[in-house]
């Protein structure tokens, strides 16, 4: 799996609607109401609250991913960009082919954009 | 005591105060004196008896030696305060014990009950050590638990329980020695923390020593006598002179001029010296007025990293005794243009907000014996509700506790104890579970019975049978005041934690380990400094402690490039902790060393400041040859920081250890200020940079990146662009790091990416650390290359670039950072 493909997966399945169950569309209070009750159910350890449904697959609940997702449904810039994901139809990361004509090489490219400083 | 205590404890610099909550209103805990403000002093005599509060602070300036105060500023710091006469010298946070025991046998006295937990107030922008400290006073005075809340959401919970306001609104908090200021909001009852800033060394002592100062340079203008801070004889006297003019201070508030005398306030080589000057409102608001604009600064550039203009702000809460001032007011009210919440007490605001805060945590202060519900009788049941709720249908969830013998119930109900509301029938799930909503009545604690139904309809008794929810305010989890994470060996930091990540919180990430650690080896030491702070570089940031792995501690050799798992984890409060877990050796360690603030010696105080007044130097004159006017004037902001560092270090010097602390922040700012004016110089190659960089990046989002990247990348070049246009470096930086990640990621989908990575790192080999393992991975790539094996090309650059070595200088910048 490439890296990038590892960050749409990530994405994905940590993607705050996701991981509280809820639409894009919920209102504030939603979250908070649900936020609370996944964080109760946990803590009793019921089963029911233990896993989450992403387009990738379910995935494990936790108290810590519940308590960031419900902060970054609190804050609208965050959010936004959750919700933007929380839209995308199942099985995007297989779609991200390269392209066919391979553009010019650039050997730059890497201290361009900053990975590793010049050798 | 039948109804729950709730008890919350500011603990300032100045006064302390305590306040109780039971669910429905709040209590000011009064001490024996019958105020509301216990003075945070303690004198400790030959007897070793201990005195706290007023009585000790009259003492203050006829006993010095054995009295002190303002040790809050010392917290977590390792400066021991002498009690002459007792031959004892105490640590700042015992000293602290000693003014939580007094608060708490106020709460006894008053309430009938000595709580055994609480929650306390800390600065928001107290570093960890110091938030330590204040848990450990915490413990000393006999609390068995306690949670502490950043000052600004505790005041911002006390203002926003009494209002009905919603919107955004600021809490401007003074304090004795700390300033914070919160963005918060409030909205559908749910009161949001959208980010705070402050300055830990600016508070209303600082307004006092300016007026001191101002004296002193008439002192000399006048009589030439020259009183220097930094001359020991002197300390008493300056303590003398600082409590007069504290008190001018607050009677310049109702008068235009105040004669200050002094009569022989100072002993000099010709003789006695007294101080006779003529105080003015106008020379006393001159003196302050730089400080007050700081705090005003501070207030705007909380607003402008939130997009804010001061006009959209519903209101501005005062918190703090120095808020009093009416110049100060009038100054605040200029910039920030909104109208001050005037209802709310500024003094006490802190403890009752600490003291909500008690009751949304559930924090019941009664002793387990009296707190308990009448012998609980009947099937035990977990229960999971919100102790305090803005919510009206908040959910209550239960489950049966396994292994509790009794009648099992088949149904549950939940039953308003008013009468006025009750659930469904549940039915219980497989696992002894039900999920109910209730109905609360507004601003009301509300109490629930628990009613059990057996199948045959009898009823069950469960325990517990009742519990109470309080309809309020719910408090979002309190934000992270400062980022947090791990220096590594080439000077950057691995964030672990974002400034406003919610707290609690826990994040495990992996490192790797620069050089090898022999077993048995004392001298050989793995080390994992923890820094707090802002800025891209290592040594700019705050180290808060290190997690140090000896070569004796491990049970084999650890090699180099070796896998490290480090997690660190924060509590609510702030409070850290970290644990290191060695794969290769199934090995965890825990130490965290050095959580304490470093120390302050004057020689090493002054050391810093001839290398920051020559680098400041050197500064300004390259920017009068670049032609950067606007790098010069922030040279002259450094200049006055500089002289005020001069004055603290003169005065730690004197013995002053509190200055020699504020010294130290001051040095670690004015570098980092510095730093941005240097980095101004380099503004026009800063710009070119993202100029490049966005275009490079652009390009291969729009060859490889997906709709979702896209959009990304347009909000990420969108808000360069603002940076740019606002001259915000820090921001700008951090908006470039988000569109290098778009753009590395994009980048990584061209079918050549590793081949040009490969021939990058491969030109080094010569530089690694393992040259004839290099030298193997050299040729497993160029087979690798040919035989079009990329994923196993990939695996051999990135094994290539941690054989690559980190600078020295940059990793002794890095705190000696031992991880990459």
């Amino acid at each position: 799996m490439s890296l990038s493909e590892k960050d749409v997966f990530a994405r994905l399945k940590e993607n705050a609607f996701h991981v509280l169950g809820l639409r894009p569309s919920c209102t504030r209070m939603e979250v908070e109401r649900e936020g609370q009750k996944l964080l109760a159910m946990l803590e009793l350890g019921l089963s029911e609250a233990a896993h989450y449904d992403t387009p990738v697959g379910r995935m494990p609940r936790t108290a810590e991913l519940v308590r960031a997702s419900m902060a970054t449904l609190r804050d609208p810039t965050t959010r936004l960009q959750h919700a933007l994901w929380a839209q995308l139809p199942p099985g995007t990361p297989a779609a991200q082919v390269p392209a066919k004509e391979e553009p010019a090489s650039w050997p730059e490219a890497p201290v361009r954009l900053g990975w590793r400083r010049p050798g | 005591m039948a109804t729950p205590l709730y008890v919350g404890i500011d603990l300032g610099t100045t006064n302390s105060t305590a306040a109780a909550f039971d669910g429905e209103k709040l209590t000011l805990i009064r001490n024996a004196q019958g105020a509301n403000l216990t003075p945070s002093v303690v004198r400790i005599d030959a007897r070793g008896a201990v005195t706290v509060g007023d009585r000790a602070r009259r003492l203050i300036d006829s006993d010095p030696q054995n009295t002190r105060s303002e040790f809050k500023r010392l917290m977590g710091t390792s400066q021991a305060l002498e009690f002459a006469a007792a031959k004892l010298s105490k640590k700042p946070e015992e000293l602290a014990a000693e003014v939580l025991k007094s608060l708490r046998k106020d709460v006894e006295q008053q309430l009938g009950v000595a709580p055994t937990c609480a929650v306390i107030s800390v600065p928001a922008l107290f570093e960890l050590p110091q938030s330590a400290a204040t848990s450990e006073a915490a413990r000393l005075a006999g609390f068995s638990r306690v949670e502490l809340i950043q000052e600004p959401v505790a005041s911002a919970l006390a203002a926003g329980w009494s209002a009905n306001d919603e919107g955004s609104w600021l809490v401007y908090d003074l304090g004795g020695g700390t300033f914070d200021v919160s963005l918060l909001e409030t909205r559908d009852g749910l009161l949001r923390v959208v980010g705070h800033d402050g300055d830990n060394f600016l508070g209303g002592r600082d307004f006092d020593q300016a007026i001191v100062d101002e004296v002193l340079a008439e002192l000399l203008r006048t009589q030439g006598v020259d009183i220097r801070r930094a001359d020991p004889r002197h300390a008493t006297a300056l303590r003398k002179l600082k409590r007069a003019v504290e008190e001018a201070k607050i009677e310049l508030s109702r008068t235009d001029e105040l004669p200050l005398l002094v009569p022989g306030a100072f002993e000099t080589d010709n003789g006695p010296v007294d101080v006779d000057v003529v105080l003015t409102r106008a020379r006393v608001e001159a003196a302050c007025a730089p400080l007050v604009q700081r705090s005003i600064n501070v207030c705007l550039r909380l607003l402008a990293a939130h997009g804010l203009e001061p006009s959209q702000l519903g209101k501005v809460v005062l918190v703090g005794g120095p808020t009093a001032m009416p110049f100060l007011r009038s100054q605040v009210q200029a910039a920030l243009g909104a109208p001050f919440a005037t209802d709310l007490d500024p003094m006490t605001l802190v403890a009752q907000g600490a003291a909500l805060y008690a009751a949304s945590s559930g924090l019941d202060g009664r002793p387990a014996a009296s707190s308990a519900q009448p012998a609980p009788s009947g099937r035990k049941v977990w229960l999971q509700y919100p102790a305090m709720s803005s919510d009206l249908s908040p959910h209550v969830v239960g489950r049966l506790v396994e292994g509790d013998s009794g009648p099992k119930p088949a149904l549950v109900r939940l039953v308003r104890a008013d009468g006025g509301w009750s659930s469904p029938d549940s039915p219980l799930s497989a696992e002894g579970a039900f999920v109910l909503s209730v109905e609360l009545v507004p601003r009301k604690p509300n109490t629930f019975r628990l009613e059990g139904m057996g199948a045959d309809g009898k009823p069950v008794p469960l325990a517990p049978a009742s519990f109470t929810i309080v309809q309020g305010l719910t408090l979002s989890d309190p934000p992270l005041s400062r980022s947090i994470g791990v220096a590594l060996a080439n000077n950057a930091v691995r964030v672990y934690f974002e400034r406003g990540a919610p707290l609690p919180a826990r994040r495990t990430f992996r490192q790797r380990t620069v050089e090898a650690v022999a077993k048995g080896s004392t001298g050989n030491v793995l080390r994992i400094p923890i820094v707090q702070g802002e800025l891209e570089w290592a040594h700019l940031c705050r180290l808060v402690g290190a997690l140090e792995i000896r070569g004796d501690q491990l049970k084999a050799s650890l090699p180099a490039d070796a896998e490290v798992e480090l997690t660190l984890e924060l509590d609510r409060g702030g409070r850290l902790s970290a644990r290191a877990l060695v794969p290769a050796l199934g090995q965890v360690f825990e130490q965290v060393a050095q959580l304490q603030v470093p120390d302050a010696t004057p020689e090493s105080l002054q050391e810093g400041l001839t290398a920051a007044r020559e680098r400041l130097s050197m500064l300004r004159s390259s920017a009068f040859r670049r032609g950067a006017p606007g790098v010069v004037a922030s040279l002259s902001q450094a200049d006055q920081a500089l002289a005020e560092i001069e004055r603290d270090v003169e005065a730690a010097r004197g013995g002053d250890a509190d200055a020699g602390q504020k010294a130290r922040r001051g040095l670690l700012d004015l570098d980092a200020q510095l730093e941005q004016a240097e980095a101004g110089l380099r503004w026009p190659e800063l710009e070119e940079t993202v100029r490049e960089e966005l275009a490079v990046a652009s390009s291969w989002v729009a060859q490889f990146g997906s709709p979702a990247e896209q959009t990304l990348l347009d909000e990420a070049m969108k808000a360069c662009e603002r940076a740019r246009a606002g001259r915000q470096q820090v921001e700008l930086q951090r908006h470039l790091r988000s569109v290098r990640k778009l753009g590395n990621a994009a980048f990584y989908r061209h079918p050549s990416a590793w081949e040009w990575q490969f021939d990058s790192a491969s030109s080094r080999v010569s530089e690694a650390s393992d040259v004839s393992k290099a030298e193997e991975l050299v040729q497993r790539g160029r087979r690798a290359l040919e035989q079009q094996r990329r994923e196993e090309l990939r695996h051999v650059v990135e094994q290539l670039w941690r054989l690559l070595p980190e600078d020295a200088q940059e990793r002794r910048l890095a705190h000696d950072s031992g991880v990459r």
